[in-house]
């Protein structure tokens, strides 16, 4: 091997090394943490000594789930009493540490990966033998093995993490150790970590971590401690937050390996001990009990509300009292209990004394006997609001007769310890975290603002509830919409400053392509038998502006490259595009052509997969030709048909062609050349994803963030859950894969609906309209749960044309049509519903949902979802029933009148 | 089955409190003013840490918020509008107070009431104020300069900036009358600084704490700079270098009285007689060419240093006068620069010439513009951070240009704050402005967003900027594409553990 003349120098470890080092491996922990912290600042400590506290508390919380009742009821005067449970979530940080250093004599090694949080961690994994190809793990050899490990199939054993009493501080450490002797010929080993509690997996950046024991492994980036030389930790932070910055994965590539020279004999191994954290995040479900009771005052005709829980830390209510009946939030006459303010005079905040033994806390509320009822939510000093299952809690409170009214006990909340000590998870505050941070040299803070900015919506997340950031949106477009309205109509107003030398800008669209503006609505613009004229583009050109007129905004064409197969998802040579649809000065013309009618073009790009020109010496088709001359390393590994010397796919493959390796640096940047060729050379102004589902999410991001789409959808198509050939009702599960690219790949893209697509097909088959409404009141499909990002159809050329793979249920294609055309998500009009009898009456849908301003982001209330009828209003704008059952709209604020009408379905508009 | 309704509604009215938690940076924020007075930007450690709390954003609001007469233009959209810029987490809003509005009828006598009533809405939202001084007439909307003002000019046309063949630009007054008793023996600055005075004493209640910050105007459209291009044709296409604006009688005496003193009488005539005009190119006549341009002589060095200091000495005269006046208050003053691009990748610059910065491939005339600001401890305001060079005709870079005067502020120690250039309803820019704000390390750390009316609020714009907003506040998703079920978050939380 080349690297043996350096070996003498390099063979010593950590712990070897003296014991100098150790502080500035220490030392090493200390910034990723902060940096790590800073992400979700409300979580967690300022720096790494602090940082777990709150885990211990979380042990303690999950086993303290069981409540006595409150022990200051006298049970004859209880005139309520419940407990409530409480789930939250909550996100808590640690590390996973990955430490390979030398053991006893030279040849023996000893690769240590632990965890600094609490669960039941397994190591799952499996080694690489030197001269093995392809990526496929192999089971390591028995003596690797530590006790306890299981074997799993043929690739791979499993291994329980154990608590490890070495940590510092008294950390939560589990860690495994596997001791190797590196004269076997294990090439690497990798893993990923399981947490059998939470049965979730931790991998590295989406793929298998890897510990590489020989050189080979090259640049992959899944690789630790790939960072070889001498490279001691810098002992500033200016070489991590180089490392941060980059990354939009955090991908601490620590230091490196402390090496020195070390008496080895090894021959064949350049191998180097090294010690890297990674961040981790765990969201742990935490539940606890808040307990209620009432009791008459026994001098008064008051209430005494006690409130206790097993809540950690400062727990706030946020309390009104009703009156009369009503639910009407009042806040109660003076006196207030102490630590009480007053907010914003609509309700009070009252800090919940913590109990003595520290197992929460408690508080006591009296309340005026003419009191009906008792609202209120908690704040957790994390900023997090606990309420009712998405209701303020609200207890109820009897009427009382009058009886002696003795004087007032001043007695408001005066509880449990008065000392206001510190519980072990008391959390510092936010501007604690920020001066310990500004005590850090300068450079890191822009790094840490990079990074807070990527991961930002996590934080967001914590602080506010999910309703309260609904209501709040609703309101801001609210108020936008009324002052846009007004300031439209008024001709006084004039919008420019006189600018000095005004210019066309043209509009970047890189910050919306999931979207588009919003109120976009799709034409799939062929079928499966469009390419048998030979001459589509041309035919399609004649009809840009009857799409125009009827209310178009995106047309989406079919794939556009040289192809194996005639329809173009077989491509071959990404820069020919000459296809069966035409040439490429057709589609020129035809993307130009519907630019002057408005209409933005979406580009059909295969990047799973493609076809090859040329086979390799075992007779293999996987080398390429054209332009993009890959060879077999831009294929993936593990699908044996195509012999890829890639690494794993990092998706499902598709068989019928070689799958392309995302993961090479070249493929990307050849794809990304490609993207952006398309968008300046032919004017498409975004991208349909085919098969997105076989590679990561994060590569999408990255396509779409180099080639700035207007617009981009993914094909995400997989199937829905069953039970016994029944569709299950709950498709949660299926949505979250969808909802999971879409994050994957930043939002940049939508993605088609095809879980909604799916439940309409049981809906209008079974007449099942129950099924439109998920258990919380929501639309069942992704449209229910991610809008702006759902791009809902019913057909296209794979489910119906002459392939109908899945067809749409027949002649309730317009039921299908009323309900995505009229609801939130960008709708997509398959071509041949379009060009069909229907086309009357989409159109009157379309110019309806363009009259109204429905949007991708508009909001829909479900008012009926029974067997025979669904029932929904967008917007207080529009009303729309589907199915046979009967279904009007009530005449409230607005008066409707019927829009559109069909079989089966009624649309209105406010008047 | 209304659940989706009776959510939305028992938040909004139960909870207020919880919109708050959007909006308490605001407060945050107002609390650090007065620090940034004493804030001091070191240029060895190039860094401070002072606002890694993020940014502040104001959005404009309309330039004819008041009518000539005084009174506020649709109050209930401008209501709304602040009602969601306050959801939306924006710190306040920033205010043009007309010169011709306020001081209309006569000298010294001002009329404050439709401005006071926008400020009490204003603190009544919560929001911030920061209020521009306006000494400057606006074509479009039309408020013009005061009556008086106007028949000063009558009685004597050159109190104007007036070109080299008379034409003359009336938008406000020539820096060269600053200390020239015209209005009844007073002289212009002494009239800006009784006119901030009074504005003074009128909003001593929000001083400080609703009213955060000043923009006193410099010249042009608030701007430090000469009126180079008014009479421009066809902005919109190649522009041209614009012309120099010497020729009102007191800036010829300037001139000709500095070219004695350095002993080049024959030099105090006039302007340069070998530019070009308004529209044309900096190639066309001897005086901006690349290579040996009259520019780079000794005589063009001698007129562009002196019509550069001319400038720089003005603005002096007014951010000293109103940093003086505001200095017992909690607020911080600003002046505007302007972003002169047009043909920055030519050797000498013209269009920045003709404005009066000279600055040229060969010299940084920022550096002493700057340190006039660094002086009177006041802020930068930078328009243009919205602009991409390639957007732009070849020549032009804003984007270089923004950097080299951002450069001068890191420099000295001058606090930016940003502006777009480009009217809202352009949907461009929103990530170049982000890109410009969050780089620099705090240097800039205001945004004053421009501005508000229809196409602000219009659905194609306001989401885009509603989503800039939140990021900038560290929020990469924007509002409503929040994903909006626990499924979602379980997925980000995935994602991070993926990442982990």
């Amino acid at each position: 091997m080349s690297s043996m003349a350096l070996e003498p120098l390099l063979h010593h470890t950590l712990r070897q090394s003296s014991p100098k080092i150790h502080p500035v491996k220490h030392r090493k922990s200390v910034p990723f943490s902060v940096n790590f912290n800073s992400r979700p600042v409300k979580i967690g400590g300022s720096l790494s000594l602090s940082r777990f506290k709150p885990h211990k508390s979380l042990s303690v919380i999950a086993c303290s789930a069981t409540t006595t009742l409150p022990k200051t009821s006298e049970s004859t005067d209880v005139i309520y009493s419940e407990t409530f449970q409480l789930t939250r979530v909550e996100k808590v940080e640690g590390k996973i540490h990955v430490r390979l250093d030398q053991g006893k004599d030279g040849d023996h090694w000893q690769l240590t990966v632990g965890c600094s949080l609490p669960g039941k961690w397994v190591l799952h994994w499996g080694v690489h033998y030197v001269g093995d190809v392809g990526s496929e793990w192999d089971q390591p050899p028995n003596e690797m093995r530590p006790p306890g490990s299981i074997a799993v199939k043929d690739y791979a054993v499993q291994t329980p993490l154990r608590k490890s009493s070495a940590s510092d501080g008294g950390e939560c450490l589990h860690e495994v150790h596997i001791d190797f002797n590196c004269n076997s010929k294990i090439a690497a080993i990798n893993f990923v970590l399981k947490d059998e509690e939470t049965k979730s997996w931790y991998r590295h950046k989406g793929r298998d971590f890897v510990v590489p024991l020989v050189e080979y492994l090259g640049d992959r980036d899944n690789v630790l401690g790939a960072k070889r030389g001498f490279d001691f930790w810098p002992g500033t932070f200016g070489e991590l937050s180089k490392v941060l910055l980059k990354a939009e994965e955090p991908q601490p590539k620590a230091g490196g390996g402390v090496a020195a020279s070390a008496g080895s004999t090894q021959a064949n191994r350049l191998l180097e001990g090294f010690y890297e954290e990674l961040p981790l995040v765990k969201k742990v479900p935490l539940c606890n009990t808040l307990t209620v009771s009432v009791r008459k005052s026994p001098e008064s005709a008051q209430k005494l509300v006690h409130l206790e829980t097993d809540l950690p830390g400062d727990v706030v209510v946020h309390w009104g009292v009703c009156r009369d009946g009503t639910k009407k939030w009042e806040v109660p006459p003076a006196p207030h209990p102490s630590d009480t303010e007053i907010f914003k005079n609509k309700a009070l905040r009252t800090r919940l004394q913590i109990k003595k033994d520290g197992s929460g806390a408690e508080g006591f509320f009296t309340l005026g006997k003419e009191t009906t009822g008792f609202p209120f939510v908690l704040k957790l000093n994390d900023g997090t609001w606990l309420n009712n299952k998405g209701d303020d809690y609200f207890i109820p409170l009897p009427a009382t007769h009058e009886e002696n009214l003795s004087e007032e006990k001043e007695a408001y909340i005066s509880t449990g310890s008065p000392s206001g000590s510190i519980t072990t998870d008391e959390k510092p505050s936010i501007e604690g975290q920020e001066v310990a941070q500004t005590t850090f040299t300068d450079g890191i803070i822009k790094e840490i603002r990079n990074i807070v900015t990527d991961i930002s919506s996590e934080r967001k997340w914590k602080t506010k509830s999910k309703e309260a950031q609904e209501s709040i949106l609703h309101e801001i477009e609210r108020l936008a919409a009324e002052a846009y309205s007004i300031f439209r109509s008024s001709s006084t107003t004039f919008l420019e400053e006189p600018v000095q030398e005004p210019k066309e800008v043209e509009p970047t669209i890189a910050i919306s392509s999931g979207t588009g503006t919003g109120f976009e609505i799709l034409c799939q613009g062929f079928n499966w038998e469009s390419h048998k004229s030979g001459r589509w583009y041309l035919e399609l050109q004649e009809k840009a502006a009857e799409l125009a007129s009827l209310g178009f905004t995106v047309i989406w064409l079919p794939p556009p490259t040289e192809s194996v197969s005639p329809e173009g998802y077989m491509p071959k040579d990404l820069y020919n595009l000459n296809s069966r649809y035409g040439t490429i000065e057709e589609l020129k013309a035809v993307v130009t052509r519907f630019h002057e009618v408005g209409i933005k073009v979406l580009g059909d790009v295969v990047l799973n997969h493609r076809c090859a020109h040329y086979k390799n010496q075992n007779g293999i088709w996987n080398i390429f030709g054209g332009r993009l001359n890959w060879d077999d390393r831009a294929v993936v590994a593990d699908d044996p048909h195509f012999q890829g010397r890639g690494n794993k796919s990092s998706g499902d493959n598709f068989h019928a062609a070689p799958n392309i390796d995302h993961s090479q640096d070249f493929v990307r940047k050849d794809i990304k050349e490609w993207l952006c060729w398309l968008r300046k050379d032919i004017g498409y102004d975004g991208w349909r994803l085919d098969f997105v589902r076989g590679f990561w999410g994060g590569y999408v991001k990255d396509y779409i963030e180099a080639s700035k789409p207007y617009f981009a959808v993914g094909e995400y198509w997989d199937s829905l859950s069953y039970t016994y050939g029944e569709m299950d009702y709950n498709q949660d599960a299926h949505r979250q894969r969808i909802i999971d690219w879409i994050n994957a790949a930043g939002g940049t893209a939508g993605a088609f609906d095809v879980t909604t697509k799916g439940i309409l097909h049981a809906v209008l088959q079974r007449c099942e309209y129950w099924r439109l409404s998920d258990p919380k009141g929501k639309p069942p499909g992704v449209v229910g749960w991610w809008p702006s990002r759902a791009v809902t159809f019913i057909e296209n050329h794979d489910t119906g044309s002459t392939q109908g793979h899945w067809r749409f249920p027949g002649g309730k294609e317009m039921q299908g049509y009323a309900y995505i055309l009229t609801h939130p998500g960008t709708p997509a009009v398959f071509y041949d519903h379009l060009f069909s009898h229907y086309q009357p009456e989409i159109s009157a849908l379309i110019s309806l949902r363009n009259r109204k301003k429905v949007s991708c982001r508009s909001t829909v209330k479900i008012v009926k979802a029974d067997r025979d009828v669904y029932a929904a209003v967008i917007d207080d704008e529009v009303a729309m029933k589907i199915g046979p059952g009967h279904y009007e709209p009530q005449s409230g604020p607005q008066q409707w009148s019927v829009a559109v009408e069909g079989n089966d379905y009624k649309v209105w508009e406010a008047l | 089955k209304n659940r989706v309704c009776s959510t939305h509604s028992r938040n909004m009215r139960g909870c207020n409190d919880r919109s708050c938690g959007c909006t308490l940076r605001a407060a945050k924020a107002a609390d650090a003013v007065p620090a940034e007075k004493v804030f001091e930007y070191s240029s060895s450690s190039g860094a401070s840490l002072k606002s890694m709390d993020g940014m502040r954003v104001f959005v404009g609001l309309p330039l004819d918020v008041l009518s000539e007469g005084g009174k506020v233009n649709h109050e209930k959209a401008i209501g709304a509008g602040l009602r969601a810029l306050k959801l939306m987490g924006a710190d306040g809003v920033e205010l043009p107070v007309w010169w011709g509005i306020a001081e209309k009828e006569a000298m010294g006598k001002y009329d404050w009431s439709g401005y006071l009533a926008i400020a009490e809405l204003v603190q009544k939202m919560g929001l911030k104020l920061h209020v521009s001084l306006c000494f400057h007439a606006s074509s479009k909307p039309k408020i013009p300069l005061p009556e008086w003002v106007s028949q000063a000019g009558q009685a004597d046309p050159s109190i104007f900036f007036t070109d080299r063949v008379g034409r003359q630009f009336k938008g406000c007054l020539s820096l060269a009358v600053d200390d020239v008793p015209i209005f009844d023996g007073k002289s212009p600055i002494q009239v800006y600084q009784e006119f901030c005075e009074s504005f003074k004493s009128s909003f001593a209640g929000f001083m400080g704490s609703t009213i955060t910050g000043i923009t006193v105007g410099l010249g042009p459209d608030g701007e430090l700079r000469y009126p180079s291009s008014h009479l421009a044709a066809k902005p919109n296409n190649n522009p041209g270098v614009g012309e120099f604006q010497c020729y009102d009688k007191y800036m010829l005496s300037h001139l000709k009285q500095h070219a004695e003193e350095t002993g080049n009488p024959l030099w105090g005539l006039g302007g340069p007689h070998d530019v070009p005009h308004y529209d044309q190119a900096p190639s066309v006549n001897t005086f901006f060419k690349d290579e040996g341009g009259s520019w780079e002589t000794t005589y063009g060095d001698f007129f562009l240093s002196w019509y550069s200091s001319q400038l720089i000495a003005h603005g002096n005269r007014i951010l000293s006068c109103a940093s003086s006046t505001f200095s017992d208050n909690l607020v911080t003053v600003s002046g505007k620069l302007p972003l002169v691009y047009s043909w920055y990748k030519t050797q000498s610059h013209p269009s920045e010439l003709t404005a009066g910065f000279y600055n040229t491939a060969n010299r940084n005339g920022y550096e002493a513009v700057v340190d006039m600001f660094a002086k009177n401890s006041c802020r930068l305001i930078l328009p243009g951070m919205d602009l991409l060079d390639e957007h732009q005709p070849s020549g032009s870079s804003p984007q270089s240009l923004l950097a080299q005067i951002k450069g001068s502020c890191r420099k000295h120690g001058v606090r930016v704050s940003g502006q777009n250039l480009s009217v809202s309803g352009v949907t461009a820019g929103f990530g170049e402005m982000k890109k410009n704000l969050l780089e620099d390390n705090g240097l800039v750390d205001l945004f004053m967003y421009q501005r508000m009316g229809a196409d602000f609020f219009s659905p194609k714009h306001f989401p885009l900027f509603t989503e800039f907003v939140r990021s900038l506040n560290q929020l990469d998703l924007d509002e409503d594409d929040m994903p909006q079920g626990e499924g979602v978050m379980r997925s980000i939380q995935a994602k991070a553990e993926a990442q982990a």
